[in-house]
């Protein structure tokens, strides 16, 4: 996975989000697909969803290391990158060639 | 007027002859059929429902009739059709009626657009719904049953129609389906509840109808707010336990549920979330229990 290349929402104005406590359900126009992410999936589609110019990696685990109050942002890459490569397998986030 | 004030012989030559009208919730329906089995249950069944005039639009024609020919004495069937087109195979001539009421289901989830199609029963005590969706075996029209022995008010024991506009639910009282075990069961919870004969050997194995209360089909017009969304699931033997339910897992739980849900888009998943916000989330498993199950219910809506 190359940090270079930018993670972003597939089309931010097509997803609608709900979210309670925890738990987020997303809603894909481009697919009329339903999701039900895990909350740590969720927190990363939120980042993406703020940023829609997309984020380097290490950008990404930044912001979702301060949403979670994480001082050692590092620690969250292995669990940032499994959960983007299931938001992409849901086609609700690409990589965009560097 | 009502089809209870019809004589047992208008209602037989209107069905048999140019149909009859029967307003049911938001529809009007005009059924004809030849069985005298359907023409005893839609008396029986449907006689607080108001019978509309011949002139009022009808939104579904359909009948069940016997084939042509030589069927019509050797092993007759039933057909039911809805705008002269049967959408179903034949099925035995004894089962007429409770193919009717499959197809009615059938039309209504399939046409009826306008709203959100929940599979689930619905009931409503003090302005909120009650909905409780569930695949078959889950125990749903017999809990539903068991509520409306009780004084809850029958919305529909099989479809959650949610008003797009509105968000509340419609009613559309219909008779209440059971089946195999659970006749029993009902029978001896509700000991004047008005059935119509057990019709076996169905796809869904034997089957009986339960007429709705005149008080619910009085109140077809009246919608009910969103109140709680209960899954309930029968286990057999295990005592009555409500469980809360997380919003994110109920909203999957309608979205797989819905008839239509893929229809409406993202509005669809606007209407279900915003009908989430507003219930409380449950899932409830009993072992058959029913009075210990409405007792559960009724602390649940004394409780909001």
């Amino acid at each position: 996975m190359s940090e270079a290349s930018p993670w972003r929402a597939v089309s931010p104005d097509a997803i609608a989000v709900r979210e309670w406590d925890e738990e987020l359900v997303v809603y894909n126009d481009c697919t009329g697909h339903t999701h039900h992410l895990a909350p740590f999936g969720g927190k990363v589609l939120l980042a993406l969803l703020d940023n829609p110019a997309g984020l380097e990696l290490p950008e990404l685990i930044e912001s979702v290391a301060a949403t979670l109050q994480i001082s050692e942002a590092e620690v969250l890459a292995p669990v940032v990158e499994e959960a983007l490569e299931e938001l992409a397998r849901l086609d609700l986030i690409a990589c965009d060639p560097a | 007027m009502i089809v209870g004030e019809l004589s047992p012989g208008e209602i037989r030559n209107r069905l048999d002859g140019p149909g009859l009208r029967i307003r049911i919730g938001p529809i009007v329906t005009e059924i004809r059929s030849s069985f005298p089995a359907i023409h005893s249950a839609i008396a029986l069944h449907y006689a607080a429902h108001r019978a509309a005039d011949d002139g009022e639009f009808a939104d579904f024609h359909v009948s069940v009739l016997p084939p042509s020919g030589p069927r019509r004495w050797i092993r007759p069937t039933a057909t039911f059709r809805f705008e002269n087109a049967p959408p179903f195979q034949p099925l035995p001539a004894e089962q007429a009626f409770p193919l009717l009421e499959w197809g009615l289901n059938w039309c209504m989830a399939t046409q009826c657009h306008q709203y959100l199609i929940i599979h689930a029963a619905v009931l409503e005590r003090r302005g909120r719904a009650l909905v409780m969706p569930a695949p078959p075996g889950s125990g749903k029209s017999t809990l539903c049953a068991a509520l409306v022995a009780r004084g809850w008010r029958l919305l529909s024991d099989e479809l959650a129609l949610i008003d797009v506009a509105s968000g509340e639910v419609v009613p559309m009282p219909r008779p209440i389906s059971l089946k195999n075990d659970s006749i029993d069961v009902v029978g001896r919870f509700w000991t004047d509840a008005a059935m119509s004969p057990v019709v076996h050997e169905t796809l869904k194995g034997s089957v009986v109808h339960v007429r709705p209360p005149a008080t619910s089909v009085a109140l077809s017009t009246t919608t009910a707010l969103p109140g709680w969304i209960v899954l309930p699931r029968y286990r057999a033997g295990e005592a009555a336990r409500l469980a809360a339910l997380s919003k994110g897992s109920t909203l999957m739980q309608l979205v797989e549920s819905a008839f239509n849900y893929s229809m409406h888009g993202r509005r669809g998943f606007n209407v279900l979330a915003d009908f989430i916000d507003a219930s409380a989330c449950f899932e409830f498993s009993y072992g058959g229990d029913l009075a210990e199950a409405v007792l559960t219910f009724e602390t649940l809506a004394g409780a909001a």
